[in-house]
């Protein structure tokens, strides 16, 4: 492996300090002058018609600015397709918004909205996914019959995909040993909980010209939807250091939309923040997953055919729901290699809280309820589960429909190392002891092990585009629409730029997240931080420096690829004797610009497999988390402790913790969120933590020229159903659903005479 | 949160004054932890107008012991209680409860009397206004509990009638097997009354012109071992899904005397006197601990998601007996 | 005996934050100090010191923490007016003044990288700072225990509690 300067080093994050010394800036420490505050009016019926509001009170209230209601809102339009406006005369969920109101103060417009009086006719609500595909079921859109989105939406081009359809079910049924039948769902819709609330300000210029700051991970894709979504204004997004997203902040306009809108009817700079209750009862949670499904096996371990309805919830409305079904079809196929498939998604309307993008973006939703389906087969063929993943992960020279529907064939790398070093690091082979068994038992304790996978081939999603601009004194600037959001990329693609140029990295920044100065940047989702955006990145340094080298060339009187630069001197190769300043051939006044871009690949998936160890309570019906060791290949590190960091993320940010306690709880006779508070909604602390170990290899990607890529956003999706399958193993029965708290384990262990056992509750 | 009035108190007399004079407008505000979560959220239909600090009266954060037992002033926060030496020797079982109380943080800041006086944790009534309303529960004046065939996996298993919250307090539930006393003072003088009496369907004794000034706590056998268990979700954060304290003395291989009693089952501490019958002259074998951990649960009464909490309760029992 | 009938309205507060002394008028005016006011909120949004975060602001996740007497409190759950005579510290008042060097667990967690969006990194720091100050030689138990009261939702709890032990081996 090669010896780099910074790559592959542990490195001091370039923000490190602003956040130690709490000056860094995150949204809700902005404030402009004669700013006002928004604040939302939020509906107590999961489903009504709004058949009058009356504003007047509230508007005479001293510090109150503007009041909105559906009658003046901009038809401006968000969702996929768009179907959702930002006030509308009917509400969908408790918490759906009914009013908009610009105050001086917080506490002002909190005030107002209780001074708008508002009649409903309540309707009835419907939150079961297939009872609201009943024909007498409430209707949420009339454009929604049966409240089944529309498939087909240009999501990820012409043709996305939307459903497993490969091969012949009936050649799959024949050529099966036996067959097995099962239902299982993940329908907890854990939040990805982010310390930092969703938050903007708008600012407008004139009637067309509106400025966002906000806490989204993708600033400056939200400038391009925001043009889209309100017609011809023009947008200038300012992104800032992202308080956490999980990919929850990825599209902003739930939270953008109000405050644009209160800003242009004041006509001055309104911030809007939501509360804690507001993020976790009025802002998009996990879309629920249910599978009802069939599997055809060998007793070797192969798949002959896999059928299944696959019951997608996406609540009030879909904000990406399509797009994230699409990837998860295409990373069960990654998962699982067969001949022949029927998956049939179905993506679904509801009266809660709507659905959106979260880390594991579908592929999670799905495995979660998937996995469980194949381990009934691998229990029956009495197969290793570590077996069973390891012959079916998808290996170099296997294809599998990708979400823009064409067929991509991998041209990554076999994973079976990294799935036998985690096997290793984790003591696999001593603890399991087969299906339903427990490892051990010590009084009312059992411990039973569990593995997971999970792999996507969207580290080369998107376009990314990059400059890199060199200044004569030797420093270099990224211009570059990436924001902060936590796994320090901003700070990764300064490494890879010291790197080619070998200049000091505190000689390289990074630019604002404006997109007014800087390209295109899809931003850092689905784990193409380090392949997509750094290709971008790295192509832009290479640029400009074989710029500077045409320009030094002739001073040294060699062809440019002769020369070599570090620490902002350039000479000839081998001849160091004899170095040149940057500034001999920018001069005093010029600089020279790279541009890098990046076009969508998707043939790398990546690889993770969780290993987890819990320790079940038999009396009280406690289960813990005692051991966890993810098992990943990443080609290259570029940055040791941020990786670690972020694969220590499997654990929250409705990750493996949405299998143990992490749930949100809807009142469904009430339609109301019973948990909007985090006392009620359970997170990890620090008291309580397993031992964590990772088991990480680097085989060369042909990736870029460090040959890495980014596995991020992938793990915490391998966790959930690792920890369903170690819980079965240690009760000896199986659980079909999520979170296993204390009751679902007492009840499938018989423990409780007067509760029914089993089954989705 | 919403605008109010406030004002320091000097003495316990100016706080009944103020009390009276505000006839319920007036809210106490000790460790603030519970109250200002209760005002943010706005889910009482009444908002106070007046905020009386009371943390400024310092003689109430007091920790002495005399011969009886130890006085604890109401306004002494937890962390004193955590690091006492009086209370580590004599009454540890104090401690026990304290530091599984919420958070460092909660503990530097909420006080004992507070943790006995905190409103209920019932999540439809801490329903937060903001989101389509709070909830006019039964407990508020409402016609019905909506947990009764709601999410009830946290409501009371035992003694509810009309409303189905429990008591949040793990304090309560140890000062309950102390068998402690709380001094009252208020408009009409001063009273005194036992924990286990203290509570009330729908909250606490207190009338609107009173404040608890003391706790006092009997000296317990020094032979009589202690005993409390939490089980919550998490070890910190959480409120108890259940808790069980006992006070359990043996003498030649004897229980000669047994206090039980059952947290977060029910609106107030649940003193499970057949079960502390049964114990008592028996040797605590395992079979006898069974069967009075059973007999602890006879009275449950679970709802439609909470019958988990019963199995729970027995366990509590068992091992709380068992010392283990 | 205090006299019942003072308002409450004609008043000041003085609040001494990192070694600063501030005046207020207490009132609803737009520069003046509410009693309804958290500790978070004036601290943020009269002083400008948002290294303070709010997160959950019910006094459950911890980023508002702030050290008030040398202990760790939570700022979302005070009210301004009753922390009169304080010594409050925040984030912002860690390190040396003079010098202008950062306190060793900040620097510490700098070389840990202990942080990911770094939003709860404040509270943490400052929770960890009451920690050593009564403690300075707490094992990782401890530390996580002293911790339990901080959100960190990127999970980099593994990396602070390396960072806050590496402090506590120097003696903090």
């Amino acid at each position: 492996m090669k010896d780099y300067r910074f790559i592959g080093k542990a490195t001091t994050r370039k923000d490190a300090l602003d956040i130690v010394t709490g000056k860094t800036k995150f949204i809700n420490d902005l404030s402009f002058p004669n700013m006002l505050y928004a604040k939302v009016l939020r509906s107590p019926f999961p489903h009504a018609l709004i058949k009058s509001i009356d504003t007047a009170k509230a508007m005479k209230l001293p510090g109150v600015k503007a009041v909105l209601t559906y009658k003046d809102i901009p038809d401006w339009m968000g969702g996929l397709p768009r179907h959702v406006r930002v006030l509308d005369s009917k509400v969908r969920y408790v918490g759906d918004a009914v009013a908009l109101v610009a105050a001086e103060t917080e506490e002002i417009g909190e005030e107002a909205l209780r001074l708008i009086i508002v009649e409903y006719e309540p309707l009835p609500a419907v939150y079961d996914v297939e009872e609201a595909m009943q024909p007498e079921a409430p209707q949420l859109y009339e454009q929604f019959p049966g409240n089944v989105l529309p498939r087909g939406i240009r999501v990820f081009g012409p043709n996305p995909l939307q459903e497993v359809v490969i091969g012949d079910i009936d050649q799959g049924i024949a050529e099966a040993d036996f067959i097995v039948e099962g239902t299982y769902s993940y329908e907890n819709i854990p939040n990805p909980l982010p310390p930092e609330s969703p938050g903007a300000i708008a600012v407008w210029e004139g009637e067309d010209t509106l400025t966002v700051w906000s806490a989204s991970q993708g600033p400056h894709i939200l400038k391009v939807a925001l043009q889209k979504m309100m017609g011809s204004s023009n947008v200038r997004s300012m992104g800032s250091p992202v308080g956490g997203s999980y990919g929850s902040k990825y599209m902003s306009w739930q939270y953008v939309f109000p405050a644009a809108a209160l800003a242009k009817a004041t006509r001055r700079p309104v911030k809007i923040c939501y509360g804690r209750a507001e993020q976790l009862a009025a802002f998009t949670v996990r879309l629920g997953s249910r599978i009802h499904g069939k599997v055809g096996m060998k007793m070797d371990g192969s798949v002959t055919f896999l059928e299944g309805d696959w019951f997608v919830n996406t609540g009030a409305f879909s904000e990406m729901a399509q797009g994230m079904v699409a990837v998860g079809c295409g990373e069960a196929q990654l998962m699982l290699k067969c001949a022949n498939w029927n998956l049939k998604p179905k993506v679904v309307c509801t009266n809660r809280t709507a659905s959106g993008q979260v880390r594991g973006f579908g592929g999670q939703e799905l495995k979660c309820a998937l996995v469980p389906i194949l381990t009934l087969g691998m229990e029956k063929a009495n197969i290793d589960p570590v077996d069973f993943f390891k012959k079916n992960y998808v290996k170099p020279g296997e294809g599998y429909y990708w979400r823009d529907g064409e067929w991509w064939v991998s041209k990554g790398i076999d994973f079976t190392n990294a799935i036998e070093e985690g096997a290793r690091v984790f003591g696999w082979q001593e603890k399991w002891q087969g299906w339903l068994k427990p490892s051990s038992v010590e009084g009312t304790k059992r411990r039973g092990v569990g593995v997971g996978v999970h792999g996507n081939a969207d580290v080369g999603e998107d376009v990314s585009e990059a400059f890199v601009r060199l200044d004569p004194d030797g420093k270099a600037i990224i211009y570059s629409g990436l924001a902060e959001h936590g796994t320090g990329q901003r700070s990764n693609i300064c490494k890879m730029v010291a790197e080619i140029l070998q200049i000091p990295l505190e000689w390289v920044s990074v630019t604002a997240a404006d997109s007014s100065i800087n390209p295109f940047e899809f931003g850092p989702v689905g784990s193409r931080g380090t392949y997509a955006i750094g290709s971008a990145v790295i192509e832009a340094a290479e640029k400009a420096k074989k710029q500077l080298f045409d320009l030094m060339a002739p001073k040294f009187k060699v062809t440019p690829e002769e020369l070599e630069t570090v620490n902002g001197m350039v000479y000839v190769k081998g001849k160091d004797e004899e170095k040149l300043p940057w500034i001999a051939g920018l001069g005093y006044h010029g600089t020279c610009l790279g541009r890098g871009r990046f076009q969508p690949d998707f043939t790398l998936p990546n690889f993770m497999m969780i290993f987890t160890e819990v320790e079940v309570d038999t009396e009280t019906g406690k289960v813990d988390l005692i051991k966890v060791v993810s098992a990943t290949d990443v080609g290259q590190i570029i940055d040791p402790p941020s990786l670690i960091n972020q694969l220590n993320g499997c654990l929250g940010s409705a990750g493996i913790d949405s299998a143990l306690f992490e749930e949100t709880v809807l009142d469904t006779r009430l339609g109301r969120i019973m948990n909007p508070n985090m006392i009620d909604y359970k997170w990890r602390t620090f008291a309580e933590l397993p031992e964590m170990e990772h088991a990480i290899l680097e085989t060369p990607f042909p990736s870029h020229r460090f040959h890495a890529i980014g596995v991020g956003e992938i793990a915490p999706s391998p966790g959930p159903s690792a920890v369903l399958m170690a819980v079965a193993n240690a009760i000896g029965v199986r659980i079909y659903d999520y979170p296993l708290t204390p009751d679902k384990i007492l009840s499938a262990l018989g423990k409780m005479d007067t509760l029914k056992k089993g089954g989705r509750g | 949160m919403k605008a109010f009035a406030h004002i320091n108190a000097c003495s316990v007399g100016e706080v009944i004054q103020l009390l009276a004079k505000y006839q319920g407008k007036a809210k106490l505000n000790a460790g603030g932890t519970d109250l200002l979560g209760v005002l943010k959220d706005r889910i009482l239909p009444d908002y106070p107008e007046l905020i009386i600090n009371i943390k400024t009266i310092t003689q109430l954060n007091s920790i002495e012991e005399n011969d009886e037992g130890l006085r604890i002033g109401a306004l002494t926060p937890l962390i004193n209680i955590i690091a006492s030496p009086l209370v580590e020797k004599t009454y540890s079982i104090l401690k026990e409860a304290a530091v599984t109380v919420a958070s460092p943080q909660i503990r530097n800041m909420a006080t004992m009397g507070g943790n006995l006086c905190q409103d209920t944790r019932c999540w439809y009534y801490r329903y937060p206004d903001e989101i389509g309303g709070m909830i006019k529960c039964f407990r508020k004046g409402g016609k019905t509990c909506p947990a009764v065939t709601g999410e009830n996996r946290y409501h009371a298993i035992m003694e509810a009638r009309k409303c189905f919250a429990v008591c949040p307090s793990d304090m309560a539930v140890v000062l309950t097997v102390l068998g402690a006393t709380l001094t009252i003072a208020g408009g009409g003088g001063t009273r005194d009354i036992s924990v286990e009496e203290f509570f009330t369907p729908m909250g606490n004794v207190l009338v609107p012109d009173e404040m608890i000034t003391m706790i006092n706590i009997p000296k317990p056998s020094p032979v009589a071992s202690q005993n409390f268990l939490k089980f919550t979700l998490r070890k910190p954060i959480d409120f108890a899904i259940v808790s069980a304290a006992s006070l359990i003395t043996i003498d030649r291989g004897i229980c000669t005397d047994a206090r039980v009693i059952l947290g977060a089952v029910a609106w107030k501490p649940i003193r499970v006197s057949e079960a502390e019958g049964f114990l008592r002259g028996k040797e605590l074998t395992e079979e006898v601990i069974a069967e009075g951990a059973r007999l602890a649960l006879v009275g449950a009464k679970p709802l439609s998601k909470n019958a988990y909490k019963v199995d729970i309760a027995k366990t509590l029992v068992k091992r709380a007996v068992a010392g283990c | 005996m205090g006299e019942i009938n003072r308002s409450p309205y004609e008043s000041t507060i003085t609040l001494t934050v990192n070694g600063d002394t501030h005046l207020f008028r207490l009132g609803e005016g737009c520069h003046e100090v509410s009693p309804s006011h958290t500790l978070a909120f004036t601290l943020r949004e009269r002083l400008g010191l948002t290294g303070t975060k709010i997160s959950c602001d019910r006094g459950a996740c911890g980023c508002c923490t702030v050290m008030m007497d040398g202990k760790a409190v939570l700022s979302c759950m005070l009210l301004t007016v009753e922390c009169e005579e304080k010594v409050i510290s925040t984030i912002e008042g860690l390190g040396d003044p003079i010098t202008g060097s950062i306190d060793p667990i900040q620097q510490s967690f700098i070389d840990h990288t202990a942080f990911q969006c770094g939003f709860c990194t404040p509270g943490i720091i400052m929770s960890t700072k009451a920690l050593l100050t009564e403690n300075p030689s707490p094992t990782r138990g401890e530390v996580q225990e002293a911790l339990a009261g901080n959100f960190c939702r990127c999970n980099s709890h593994y990396h602070v509690l390396d960072a806050v032990m590496a402090v506590t081996r120097k003696g903090g």
